[in-house]
């Protein structure tokens, strides 16, 4: 089972004060100000223990995390993060901003490469192959592994060529002008994914009569679910998802929630949230990120909000700092 | 304490203070305000009018002299805003007035006075060399007013006096009939015909930026009003310069452009064609539309039955779709390039820098060049296909720039949806980044269209042969036909290499050719210069349209 690679933290008061990044990673943020002098002493004071990360569960993981590091130029902003994550499960990652979750799930498919200054160090292994290594196929790794927004992004086309968008261009749906011609046209296995995708989604009775309207015109928590229909409809085993309710309504954040669940079903679904009710009512297993990039608890979501060993993760999740 | 005197109390306070929520009684400022912000408008109207030589300066209308009557009008102005000055010094003070008039009115009427003093002082004062020194002096007064005194005292008094004395000198005729002036260091005599206009328009500017914030009470809502004006003025002149230079241009050209149109419905052989079997010819007739538009359907000579520009046309429609061809390609995979796969940096930047300065170089280069480096290669004669490349490359920077910004403003969540569906680079360019700047990449060509279909210089040099063709070449041979030889398909044959003219040359022929007789015919030249340039604006308009639509609907 996993192991951390840098379990000690010798963190003193100026590491608390070095400005980390925010989860995009651009924009730096001051984790704690001098007026939260006391829970700083307390966070730093606390040495994280190996036995803390350590998760036990049934089967192989789906994915292994082993040691992972993320710099963006001088920052360090991942240390030596070490998790398995279960198959069929959902996952949630919580931490205050700039602790480095967002950075952690982009590393899942690599989306961690677009960002030229990042540099990632370790290994990330995905049913038991290694995803950070030369000749590794990035289209094959981020059809298996999924990513869901935070801000909802359709793109400016209808929602039939939104959620047809990937699979058209992996070949998977042959619907251009010379398939057409040469009668080898696809619509039919076309309109049955965009309905099987749409109503996986959930969004199926509310879009069914206008497939061929532009995404742009739904509103935000249906743009939200089109964009997770569009990643189910390239058929991911992996569902990443970067606090995908956090620009949304509460009604429509209870929809994505119950979809989060309903999905678990049938993926693997890690989630960044930075609501904790929301982590405690969707994920199976929680992992706690504090400040400087630090994986510190990582176990059942029972176990982490309810008795969680660390004194800082019971802090943070009893709303004393963060 | 009830509800009611509650209200009362809060009532009472309110009128009783002067900067109150609700404003004191506003209607007779209001009123002042209006009345001299409209003499101020008449006045500068009335410059504009007279600028244009629709009524001239000197004529009588109504029994009134035209320049004393707007000189009045603007002597009223400035009147008005002094007695406003006035009245709020001695009792009736204005709403909001700041304590100080500010820098922007310190410097306009300091500027001002320090014109109008100079002016007065070596001219009508004849004061010779000592007009420096009363220039500063006034300038400086104006001044030292403005910042020192409270803004409704600062801003009436020195532009108000300003006003009156311009209006008082125009409307008593001492810039009037008869009034001549010709300063030493300048060429040529200021007669009335120019002056006044020019007073009228100045001044009249100046009075109802004051007169506007009167209306409106001094202080931010006077400011308000005052630049209000002054946009809202300097928008109209715009608006009205082009809609003259445009119907200038209508007006002269739509005559001569439509002379001799003729047109009728008449029954005559459609069509006709030989039957292999019975070795006759079947002819079949119906109605026909017949039009003829000898302007734009004849060439120049002795033998058409008009003359016309029908070969200068043809030579501007296959000029631009050439250089549009050739430009829009070459210059959106730049774009793309430096845009999506240069790392940005120093080398995107010598590109861009390099790029603007291309954009900037003068045509007359470009035709340099193209008759240095083109004109030799291609048959070693003026040609069409030479003009098409020297403009597709003046072209080229426009669409570089433009396609570069537009690729720019394409949110980088399509990049990122895309990439995280395991969409390669490429193909999200093609089929998601490219779309979305489509609408900025033809705006970008539609500008760069309407500067070489006007092009004369590089056309001059490089493309025509004869100021006034009789026909226009033939550049397309022949359509697909039939052949008794291999490979029994004959496709029409592309000519580009001859050479053409082109309408903004046409123009210049005409021009050089002596305006006298052909006065008219230059002007209808330029008129359907001007539809073929909206024309071609009017296609990239509809497309953009086309593909804006389809990134919203």
């Amino acid at each position: 089972m996993s192991e951390t690679g840098t379990t000690s933290s010798e963190t003193d008061d100026g590491q608390s004060e070095q400005p980390s990044f925010d989860d995009d990673g651009t924009e730096p943020t001051q984790p704690a100000g001098p007026g939260s002098s006391q829970t700083v002493g307390a966070e730093t004071d606390e040495r994280t223990r190996a036995e803390w990360v350590e998760y036990d569960f049934e089967g192989d993981p789906k994915l292994a995390v082993e040691d992972l590091d993320v710099y963006y130029g001088d920052d360090h902003a991942l240390q030596g993060v070490s998790m398995d994550i279960p198959e069929e499960s959902v996952t949630a990652l919580i931490g205050p901003s700039g602790c480095g979750k967002s950075t952690f799930l982009r590393c899942l498919n690599r989306m961690n490469d677009r960002i030229k200054a990042a540099e990632i160090d370790g290994s990330v292994e995905l049913d038991g192959e290694e995803i950070y290594q030369d000749r590794v196929d990035l289209v094959e790794l981020r059809k298996r592994v999924g990513m869901v927004f935070q801000a909802p992004n359709p793109f400016p086309k209808s929602i039939r060529d939104n959620i047809a968008y990937g699979p058209r261009k992996h070949g998977d749906l042959r619907t251009g002008l010379v398939a057409r011609l040469l009668g080898r046209d696809d619509a039919e296995e076309e309109d049955a994914l965009v309905e099987r995708s749409l109503k996986q989604a959930a969004i199926w009775d509310e879009v069914e009569d206008r497939l061929d309207d532009n995404a742009l015109g739904l509103s935000g928590g249906q743009q939200q679910r089109l964009c997770i229909a569009r990643c189910l409809a390239v058929g991911p085993e992996v569902i990443l998802m970067d606090e995908p309710a956090s620009a949304l309504d509460p009604i429509a954040t209870s929809k994505i929630e119950d979809l989060i669940e309903e999905l678990s079903e049938d993926y693997t679904v890690v989630v960044v949230t930075h609501n904790m009710q929301q982590a405690a009512r969707i994920s199976d297993q929680t992992a706690v990120f504090l400040t400087g990039g630090e994986l510190v608890e990582y176990d059942d979501t029972d176990k982490i909000f309810e008795n969680p060993e660390s004194q800082r993760v019971e802090d943070y999740i009893t709303g004393k700092f963060g | 304490m009830s509800l009611g005197t509650e209200t009362t109390d809060t009532d009472r306070t309110e009128s009783d203070r002067g900067d109150g929520l609700v404003g004191g009684d506003s209607s007779g400022r209001e009123l002042a305000g209006g009345l001299l912000v409209a003499a101020s408008a008449a006045a500068l109207l009335g410059g504009f009018l007279t600028l244009l030589m629709f009524v001239p300066v000197s004529t009588t209308v109504m029994g009134v002299r035209v320049g004393t009557f707007l000189g009045g009008m603007l002597a009223l102005a400035g009147a008005g805003t002094m007695a406003v000055g006035v009245a709020s010094v001695v009792g009736a003070p204005a709403d909001r007035p700041r304590h100080s008039g500010g820098l922007v009115d310190a410097a306009v009427f300091g500027l001002a006075w320090f014109v109008a003093g100079g002016l007065l002082a070596a001219y009508p004062l004849g004061l010779g060399t000592l007009w420096p020194a009363v220039a500063l002096v006034t300038g400086i007064g104006a001044t030292a007013l403005a910042l020192l005194a409270r803004e409704d005292v600062g801003v009436t008094l020195p532009g108000g006096a300003l006003v009156l004395l311009s209006g008082g000198l125009v409307a008593t005729g001492v810039v009037g009939p008869g009034w001549t002036w010709s300063p030493s260091s300048f060429s040529a005599t200021v007669t009335p015909t120019t002056a006044v206009p020019v007073i009228l328009i100045v001044v009249g500017l100046l009075a109802g930026w004051i007169t506007a914030r009167i209306y409106g009470g001094f202080g931010a809502k006077g400011r308000q009003a005052g630049a209000y004006l002054l946009v809202g003025a300097t928008a109209a002149g715009m608006l009205a310069f082009l809609g003259l230079l445009v119907s200038f241009i209508v007006v002269r050209g739509f005559g001569p452009m439509t002379d001799g149109i003729e047109f009728g419905l008449f029954w005559g052989p459609v069509t006709w064609f030989h039957l292999p079997v019975l070795d006759e010819w079947l002819i079949i007739e119906g109605p026909i539309v017949w039009f003829y538009w000898p302007f734009v359907m004849e060439g120049y000579g002795l033998t058409t039955p008009a003359n016309g520009i029908y070969p200068a046309i043809v030579g501007t429609v296959w000029l631009v779709a050439g250089a549009v061809t050739l430009a829009v390609p070459l210059g959106v995979g730049a774009a793309v390039f430096l845009t999506e796969y240069a790392e940005q940096g120093r080398f995107t930047f010598l590109v861009e820098t390099a790029t603007n300065g291309l954009w900037s170089t003068p045509s007359i280069v470009y035709g340099l060049f193209g008759l240095a480096f083109f004109v030799p290669r291609l048959g070693n004669t003026n040609s069409l296909l030479a003009g098409q490349l020297v403009l597709g490359f003046m072209l080229l920077p426009l669409v570089v720039i433009t396609s570069r910004e537009s690729l720019k403003s394409v949110p980088d969540e399509y990049r990122d949806a895309s990439a995280a569906l395991g969409v390669s680079k490429w193909e999200t360019i093609k089929s998601v980044v490219l779309p979305a700047a489509m609408p900025g990449v033809i705006t970008g060509v539609i500008l760069g269209v309407g500067r070489i279909a006007g092009e004369t210089a590089p056309i001059l040099l490089v493309m025509v042969s004869e100021p006034f063709p009789t026909e226009a070449p033939t550049f397309v041979d022949g359509g697909f036909r039939f052949i008794g030889s291999a490979p029994f398909v004959a496709g029409p044959e592309l000519d580009l290499v001859q050479s053409s003219s082109a309408l903004p040359y046409q123009l210049y022929a005409v021009i050089t050719a002596g305006l006298q007789e052909n006065i008219e015919f230059a002007w209808a030249t330029a008129l359907v210069l001007l539809l073929v340039v909206m024309s071609f604006y009017a296609i990239g308009i509809a497309s953009r349209i086309y593909f804006r639509r389809k990134l919203t609907a």
